[in-house]
């Protein structure tokens, strides 16, 4: 009967969203309508009559436009920009990529997320490639990342690109549902002294210090440190567990040598403390124990790049990295070391085709730590390995208006050896101003150690005096997930301040995680006697996923920048004949919204000030406990000088509190409305 | 957990936001009907094109010859109307000035003043191969243009848009760049700049 009223309550709303959508459209289309070209020409009169040391000191609005390789992506792409991601008042990438259509971003608590791509919103989503500078930062121990550890200082990031969709055939491991790929600048571009410092009620203490020069040379660095201190969130019942505080250093040397090569080092380490509430289950009593106590995590990694261009169209690159991660949870510990080292060719052949291949390795060895009898990853050591290869081509044909690219990667991995993942895709340019395009994908998620090599027992009740357990087994035979994506888009700049992207897709999956029930047996060892019902974990769910994103970008003024997106996406997910799993799917099918709602708001106002909304909507996780919501963020930042600014921001304002993510042991943990005031001042070099 | 307690108050709030969110478009096109507006960055490079056309000389073989004075784009154009407005009646040394939108080098298209749209960036090199020394003026804001033998490089400074140079490829082409237009440059690169 909730679910009842829910529903129709969702339905009320997807219709007045539905026309507010409408009604913006049409607005837009009218006030474009209206523009008055004659107006243009006067403007233009005006200028030409200019001198042209005068011209320089013109004062202009720049207007919306995508970077190119967006433009000529045939894959459903997009870019958030640091202009972006400093006027949203993100203080975490999480919290940045709350912004990009089709992402869906939902806080567990202070310090967990959840950030899926197109469906399958978990806490560790298994079937997202997330980069960090070229650095894989996806754990195989649990299939997912571990987003409390990347931080990078906001001000150091350049962009994040987001591709919706398996995104082509040259990336790394698990690019399935998605890739999030995180780009700092350049040494280059950070030349100077910047320090940030903030804090408010939830954002208790915000810094950030940089400092960096360069030569006439080509070389350039920089080192930083940040920190911060975040307080709990809301907690309906169980005492405030997750405060979080953490502090990292790093640096980034960049250095061209001659207009041929270019060589980056960079290096990061941190060290941080997340509270966190974990359940487990003892064989003695009490049977079920929660603890609230602190995950610590340590790590650091270094990369090494160098590109040399041999000639107009060909280049490579080589890169290694090394990544060293610590985690210390009340329930379980691991401590990881990655090498990684890609090669990368690109070069034109005949006809101007555009060929790229590449090589990469990668060896992971793991130390996993028992800390209660119940949980467990056998064998404790395990050294996972990928080796990877991949081509691609893209063919112009027509004038380069329509270009075909095909490729495929093939990879070797130590749960089942190869794994091929074709991909075609066409991109049509009729007019400089429109694109279309088209692709069909295949991808795997790889297993990895949470889906082989577990044995997790949980407390499930005591029937007739006996203790029952429920046993996770991972599966040897366990293989990939697989996915079949066929994807569309078309993207179109209406006018210079007028930009719409469509992009749909139909995702066919096989072979998804789930868990087999297996008949119960008695244990007598560990006392006291005790059942057993073993969960192993398989492939018994298939479906598909459909849906589409849609996002205008409009610049209706100068001085206002105003950016709606809106993503549908529905699940329909099945057990195969074989499979007996009670509630995956339902988990699979709950856990992502139906539908999404943002819109950005931008206004510059005059003596130097911004104005910034973003509002969004989100329907109901019924996996999650969590009722469909929407919430607010605003922001006032003041450029007071040149070097010094200053911002207010107001995050999730229309609230007190609410849950976007179940997760916790306790129920759902409550999202506070949060403000928090930050001051960044940067010396007076770029 | 999931009570309707919840879900009524914010059904309702659902409304009052979605409408005075509808209300803003609305509000802010009707202050849009008001208020000076500021040139956009493309207004102002188009005046520059035309500008550059002034302050620039090509060799004579280049300059009898056409009829007209055209500027091209290629690749996607980033002006739209604001660069037909800025050569609207314009004369160049006593020829009509016209804007010709292509979508591959072409000889044919007589171009004096060529500008690359960002979606050429990653064809730089071979568009530069292919020019070969030919006596355009390439202009762009594509970032390090300047530095990859471009000719004329946009860059905007503090919302302002200025311009480098590079001296050492207008003069591999045989243009000659008046002294005024390289005062205003932001920066002036090549060999040539230092001998001066």
């Amino acid at each position: 009967m909730q679910f009842l009223s829910s529903h129709s309550i969702r339905k009320a709303i997807s219709v007045v969203q539905q026309l507010f959508v409408v009604a913006l459209l049409v607005v837009a289309l009218v006030s474009e309508s209206l523009a008055d070209p004659a107006n243009n020409q006067d403007e233009a009169d005006a200028l030409r009559q200019m001198s042209l040391s005068d011209l320089g000191k013109v004062e202009v609005t720049t207007v919306t436009k995508e970077p190119e390789e967006v433009w000529k992506t045939p894959a459903a792409v997009f870019v958030l920009t640091q202009e972006d991601i400093r006027r949203s008042g993100a203080t975490s990438i999480p919290e940045a990529l709350r912004l990009v259509p089709g992402v869906e971003v939902a806080q567990v608590d202070s310090d967990h997320w959840s950030v899926s791509i197109r469906g399958f919103g978990a806490v560790l989503a298994s079937k997202l490639l997330v980069l960090i500078d070229g650095r894989s930062v996806y754990t195989p121990l649990f299939a997912g990342v571990y987003w409390q550890v990347q931080n990078t200082p906001i001000e150091d990031i350049e962009r994040i690109e987001v591709i919706r969709g398996p995104g082509g055939t040259i990336w790394g491991a698990n690019a399935v549902d998605g890739i999030i790929n995180i780009i700092t600048k350049s040494a280059r571009n950070t030349h100077g002294t910047l320090v940030s410092t903030g804090g408010g009620d939830v954002d208790q203490g915000l810094g950030t210090a940089r400092y960096g020069g360069g030569n006439d040379r080509g070389f350039n660095y920089r080192v930083y440190g940040m920190g911060f201190t975040r307080g709990p969130d809301f907690h309906p019942e169980g005492p405030n567990f997750d405060d979080w505080r953490m502090g990292q250093a790093g640096f980034r040397t960049d250095w061209e040598q001659g207009a041929r090569d270019a060589f980056t080092f960079q290096g990061d380490i941190y060290r941080e403390i997340a509270g966190e509430a974990s359940q487990y289950a003892l064989y003695s009593t009490p049977s079920q124990v929660y603890v609230y106590g602190d995950g610590q995590f340590t790590g650091g990694n270094l990369l090494a790049r160098w590109k040399r261009t041999i000639n107009a169209g060909s280049d490579f690159q080589i890169q290694a990295y090394f990544d060293r991660t610590n985690h210390f949870e009340p329930e379980f510990g691991e401590t990881r070391d990655t090498f990684d080292v890609d090669f990368l060719h690109h070069l034109t052949l005949p006809r101007q085709q555009d060929f790229l291949w590449g090589l990469g390795i990668r060896i992971s060895p793991a130390n996993d730590i028992q800390t209660v009898p119940t949980i467990a990853f056998l064998p404790y050591k395990l050294t996972d390995q990928v080796y990877s290869g991949f081509a691609q081509d893209m063919i112009p044909v027509l004038d380069r208006r329509l270009f075909f690219t095909l490729g495929s990667k093939l990879e070797h991995n130590n749960y089942t050896g190869f794994e091929v993942q074709p991909s075609g895709r066409l991109l049509w340019t009729p007019t400089p101003q429109q694109s279309f395009w088209g692709a069909v994908t295949r991808a795997v998620r790889a297993p990895s150690r949470i889906d082989e090599d577990v044995e997790l027992t949980d407390f499930a009740g005591i029937q007739s005096g006996l203790p029952i357990y429920l046993r996770v087994y991972g599966n040897h035979q366990f293989h990939s997930e697989e996915l079949i994506a066929y994807e569309a888009g078309y993207r179109t700049l209406i006018r210079s301040h007028f930009y719409i992207d469509l992009a749909a897709f139909f995702n066919d999956y096989n072979d998804l995680y789930s868990f087999q029930v297996e008949a119960p047996f008695l244990e007598t060892s560990p006392a006291p006697a005790h059942a057993v019902l073993p969960l192993l974990t398989s492939n018994g769910i298939r479906g598909n996923t459909k849906g589409f994103e849609i996002m205008p970008d409009w610049k209706p003024l100068s001085w206002w920048q105003f950016r709606p997106g809106y993503s549908h996406l529905e699940m329909e997910l099945e057990n195969k004949p074989t499979s007996n799993d009670p509630t995956s799917v339902a988990g699979y099918e709950g856990s992502s919204p139906r539908n999404q709602f943002v819109v950005q708001s931008l206004v510059n106002l005059p003596r130097k000030l911004e104005f910034d909304q973003t509002y969004r909507y989100v329907s109901a996780l019924p996996a999650q406990s969590v009722a469909s919501y929407q919430t607010m963020d605003a922001r006032v930042g003041w450029h007071i000088t040149k070097q010094m600014e200053f911002s207010v921001n107001g995050r999730n304002l229309l609230q007190p509190h609410f849950a976007q993510f179940g997760g916790d042991p306790d129920g759902p943990v409550e999202v506070k409305r949060s403000v928090y005031a930050n001051l960044v001042w940067r010396s007076s070099e770029k | 957990m999931f009570s309707e307690r919840r879900l009524w108050p914010c059904a309702l709030r659902s409304l009052c936001v979605h409408t005075f969110l509808l209300l803003i478009p609305f509000a802010v096109f009707a202050l849009s009907l008001y208020g000076q507006q500021k040139p956009t960055d493309y207004q102002v490079k188009a005046i520059y094109l035309y500008n550059f056309g002034k302050f620039v000389q090509w060799p004579a073989s280049v300059s009898d010859k056409d009829t007209d004075f055209t500027v091209c784009i290629l690749g996607q154009d980033p002006f739209g109307s604001a660069l037909d407005a800025a050569l609207a009646g314009a004369a160049i040394g006593g020829k009509p000035v016209t804007a010709k939108r292509i979508s591959s080098l072409d000889v044919s298209a007589h171009c004096r003043i060529l500008f690359l749209g960002s979606t050429e960036a990653n064809r730089l090199r071979k568009i530069m191969e292919a020019l070969d020394k030919e006596a355009v003026l390439t202009v762009s804001d594509i970032p390090e243009f300047s530095r990859h033998g471009g000719m004329i490089e946009f860059v905007t400074e503090e919302s302002r848009v200025r311009f480098e140079v590079n001296l050492d490829a207008a003069q591999q082409a045989g243009l000659t760049l008046s002294s005024e237009l390289l005062k205003v440059a932001t920066t002036v690169r090549g060999n040539a700049a230092r001998r001066d």
